[in-house]
C-alpha cells in the first residue's frame, strides 16, 4: 500500500501539472516567453537577477517547504488517511498551487511587487494594510505552535535537540570556514555536511535530557539571540546545511516509501468527527485546512512569491514549474508522512503502551499520539520504522529517528528566529501612524529588542501554557486567511488585469473564505471556551486574535465583492 | 537492448543525476548568497549616509571627499531610488529571505 500510494500519488501530481497546471498557464494567465520578466526588464544585479529555472525552483521550495507540511498531516491522521490524503491533494492541486501560481505571475506582470501591493492596488488600500495584522498575528501564533511542536519532541527524543546544539555548533565552524578562510566552496561544504552526520551521531550517544519548561526557556533566548547576531555568522551557515537535510530526508523518505511495501495499519476513514483539536470532535469540513496548512496550501506562500522569486523568474513560461510545481512537491511531501504513519504510527503507540486499535483510531489517535510522540515525534519515528523495512536498513534506526527529528526541528527553529526579524518590520509599519502623534510610544515599538520580545515572548508563552492542538489549529487559520486574501488578489488580478476567465480561481477562492471563515468561527465558539475554563490567559489572548482576524476577513470580502466589478486603476500597471 | 543502447540509457541516467546534485548545489549555493548580500545592503546604506550625511545634517567627512567618491554610488543610487518608490512594499521580500514556515 505504501509504494501504491506514492506511485499514485506522483502519478496525480505529473498528471494534474501537464494538464490542469497547463490549462491555468496558458487559458488564464496566457504566460508567454515574449514577455520580458522583470529580472531582466529591471535587472540591476542586486535585487532583480535572472536566476536559472531548476535552481531557483530549488530556492523557493526550500524556502515553502518546513516543519509545517510535516506537522500537519501528523495531526490529520485522526480522520483516517484517506480523508488527509484526499485533502492534500485536493487542497494542493486545485487551489495551493493556483493560489502560489498566481501570486508569482501576478508579481512578475507587476514588475515584482507584492500580492499586498497587488491588493492595494485592484482591491482596496484596506486589504494590503491587512497583511501587516494578520503577518504580526500569524508570527506570534506560529511562534507559539512550533514552539510546542519543538517542546513535545525535544522531551519525547532527548538525542534530537542534543544533535541540534551539535549542529549549532558546526554552524558557527562553517560560518568561519566560508568567511574567514579562502577554503574552496566546495570542500567547506563536505566538511559542512561531515559536521551535520557527526551531530546527528554525537546525539544519539550524549542526549540531553531536559524538561518541558527548561527547553521552552532555552528556546526563548535562542531565538533573541539568534535574530540580534548577524547572519554570516550563525543563520546563513544553518540554513545551508538545513538545505541538505531537506533534499536527503525527502529523498530518503521518498525512497523508503516506494520500497517499503507495506499495509496500512491505521484506519482508511474513522468518522466526520474524531477528536482532534483539544480533546473536542472535530468536523472534517470545515476544521481540516486549519490542521493541514502548508502542504495544501499555506498563505506565507503568497509572500515568498511575491517576494523574492518574482523578481528572479528568468522567463514567464518558468512561472509554472516554479509557483506551480514547487507546491505539488510540497505536497508530495505530505503524502509521504502520511503514508509513514498510516503504516507505522498504529505499532509504535501499542508498542508505547497505549491501548488503541484500528477500530478506536478516531477518538484514540490524538491522545495516543500526543501521550507518546507528540506531532514530529510521530512523523520522526514512523519514518525511521518505514526505512527500517526497506534496503535503506543499513541506516540504524536511531540514527534515522535523529535525522527526521532533526530535518523537522531546523526548520520550526527557523521560523522561531526569524519571525522575530519580520515582526520587527511589521510593528514598525503597524505603529506608523502613531510616529507623528506619539514618539516615544512609537520608539518604544519599533525598538529592536523590544519589538523582537513581543512575538517571542507572547508566541513562547502560549507554546509553554497552551496545548499543542489548540495552537495548532490557530496557527492555521491565520494562515488559511493570509491564504483567501491572497488568492481573491489573485482572482481579482485575472478578471480586471488579465480579463481571462477567473472561474478556476474564483471557485476556489471562495470555497476557501467560505471554509476559513466557518473554521474559525468553530474554532472560538467550541475549541477556545475549553481552553479558556482550562487557561483563562492563554485562551482569551487565542480568542481575542481569532476575532480580530474573523473581523478583518468580513471586512476584507465586503471590500472584494464591493470592488469585484470596478476596473482596475489604469495607471498602476506594469 | 543492445549493449550499446544500455550503456547510453546508464550514461544518460548518471548525467541526470550529476546533473541533479549540482543544480541542487546551486540552488543552496544561491540561497546562501542571498543573505550575504542582505547583510552587504546594510553595509552600502551605511555607506551612503556616510557619503551623503552632510545633505541631511548628520556629522559626515568633508563635502569634497563625498563627491569625489560619489561616482561609485551611482548604480547603488539607482537601486537606492527604486527601493526607495518600493519602501512599503518590503513584507513579502522579507518573508522570502527569511523563511517563516
Amino acid at each position: 500500500m505504501t509504494t501504491l500510494i506514492v506511485l499514485v500519488g506522483v502519478a496525480v501530481y505529473v498528471g494534474l501539472y501537464f494538464t490542469y497546471g497547463r490549462k491555468l498557464e496558458t487559458g488564464v494567465v496566457k504566460a508567454s516567453n515574449e514577455n520580458a520578466t522583470p529580472a531582466h526588464r529591471l535587472f540591476d544585479g542586486v535585487d532583480y537577477v535572472p536566476a536559472k529555472t531548476p535552481v531557483l525552483f530549488g530556492h523557493h521550495f526550500a524556502s515553502v517547504a518546513g516543519a509545517a507540511p510535516i506537522v500537519g498531516p501528523v495531526l490529520a491522521m485522526a480522520w483516517g488517511w484517506v480523508p488527509a490524503l484526499a485533502w492534500i491533494w485536493f487542497g494542493n492541486i486545485f487551489i495551493g498551487a493556483v493560489h502560489d501560481y498566481l501570486s508569482v505571475m501576478a508579481s512578475v506582470r507587476y514588475d515584482g511587487r507584492s500580492v499586498q501591493f497587488v491588493a492595494s492596488d485592484l482591491i482596496t488600500k484596506r486589504t494590503g494594510k491587512l497583511f501587516y495584522y494578520l503577518v504580526f498575528f500569524l508570527l506570534i501564533l506560529v511562534v507559539g505552535a512550533f514552539s510546542a511542536v519543538l517542546g513535545g519532541m525535544f522531551v519525547a527524543n532527548a538525542a534530537v535537540p542534543s544533535a541540534y546544539i551539535f549542529k549549532i555548533v558546526g554552524a558557527l565552524i562553517l560560518g568561519v570556514l566560508m568567511y574567514r578562510t579562502k577554503l574552496p566552496f566546495v570542500v567547506s561544504t563536505i566538511i559542512g555536511i561531515i559536521m551535520l552526520i557527526v551531530a546527528i551521531w554525537l546525539g544519539t550517544v550524549a542526549p540531553i535530557n531536559l524538561s518541558r519548561n527548561a527547553w521552552f526557556l532555552i528556546m526563548f533566548f535562542y531565538i533573541i539571540i539568534a535574530a540580534a547576531i548577524p547572519v554570516n555568522v550563525l543563520l546563513q551557515p544553518r540554513d545551508y546545511l538545513n538545505s541538505w537535510l531537506l533534499y536527503f530526508g525527502l529523498a530518503i523518505g521518498a525512497l523508503a516509501a516506494i520500497f517499503s511495501f507495506q499495509g496500512f495499519t491505521a484506519p482508511a476513514f474513522t468518522s466526520f468527527s474524531p477528536i482532534v483539536s483539544a480533546g473536542k470532535p472535530s468536523p472534517f469540513w470545515p476544521v481540516i485546512p486549519l490542521i493541514i496548512a502548508c502542504g495544501s496550501l499555506s498563505g506565507f506562500h503568497a509572500l515568498v512569491g511575491s517576494g523574492t522569486t518574482s523578481k528572479q523568474l528568468t522567463s514567464e513560461k518558468a512561472g509554472l514549474p516554479i509557483g506551480y510545481g514547487a507546491m505539488l512537491f510540497e505536497g508530495f511531501l505530505s503524502t509521504v508522512v502520511v503514508i509513514a504513519v498510516a503504516g507505522f504510527g498504529l505499532q509504535l503507540m501499542t508498542d508505547a503502551g497505549q491501548a488503541i486499535s484500528a477500530a478506536d483510531w478516531g477518538s484514540r489517535y490524538t491522545p495516543a499520539m500526543m501521550a507518546t510522540y507528540p506531532s514530529a515525534a510521530m512523523f520522526s519515528n514512523s519514518y525511521a520504522a518505514m526505512v527500517a523495512t526497506t534496503w535503506l536498513n543499513f541506516i540504524p534506526r536511531d540514527i534515522v529517528v535523529v535525522i527526521a527529528g532533526m530535518w523537522v526541528a531546523s526548520f520550526a527553529m527557523t521560523t522561531l528566529d526569524t519571525t522575530n526579524r519580520l515582526a520587527r518590520y511589521t510593528l514598525a509599519e503597524l505603529f506608523l501612524p502613531l510616529q507623528t502623534k506619539s514618539e516615544g510610544v512609537y520608539k518604544f515599538f519599533t525598538n529592536r529588542w523590544i519589538a523582537s520580545l513581543i512575538p517571542a515572548g507572547i508566541g513562547i508563552w502560549l507554546g509553554w501554557s497552551g496545548s499543542f492542538s489548540m495552537l495548532w489549529p490557530s496557527f492555521g487559520s491565520a494562515n488559511q486567511l493570509i491564504a483567501s486574501i491572497a488568492l481573491l488578489t489573485g482572482t481579482a488580478w485575472v478578471a480586471k488585469r488579465l480579463k481571462t476567465k477567473a472561474t478556476i480561481a474564483l471557485i476556489p477562492a471562495y470555497l476557501l473564505w467560505i471554509t476559513v471563515t466557518a473554521a474559525i468561527i468553530w474554532f472560538s465558539a467550541v475549541v477556545l471556551p475549553t481552553t479558556i475554563a482550562n487557561n483563562p490567559a492563554t485562551g482569551i489572548v487565542v480568542l481575542v486574535i481569532e476575532i480580530v482576524m474573523l473581523i478583518m476577513n468580513i471586512v476584507f470580502i465586503i471590500d472584494f465583492l464591493k470592488t469585484r466589478n470596478l476596473p482596475a486603476p489604469a495607471e498602476t500597471e506594469a | 537492448m543492445s549493449h550499446g543502447g544500455k550503456n547510453r540509457v546508464i550514461r544518460r541516467a548518471l548525467e541526470v543525476i550529476r546533473s541533479f546534485f549540482s543544480t541542487m548545489s546551486m540552488a543552496h549555493r544561491q540561497q546562501v548568497v542571498e543573505l550575504t548580500t542582505l547583510e552587504m545592503r546594510e553595509l552600502e546604506n551605511m555607506f551612503v549616509l556616510l557619503l551623503m550625511g552632510s545633505f541631511t545634517g548628520l556629522p559626515a567627512p568633508p563635502s569634497f571627499i563625498s563627491v569625489e567618491l560619489m561616482p561609485y554610488l551611482e548604480h547603488e543610487l539607482k537601486v537606492v531610488n527604486r527601493r526607495a518608490e518600493n519602501s512599503s512594499d518590503a513584507l513579502a521580500e522579507m518573508a522570502g529571505f527569511f523563511d517563516v514556515t
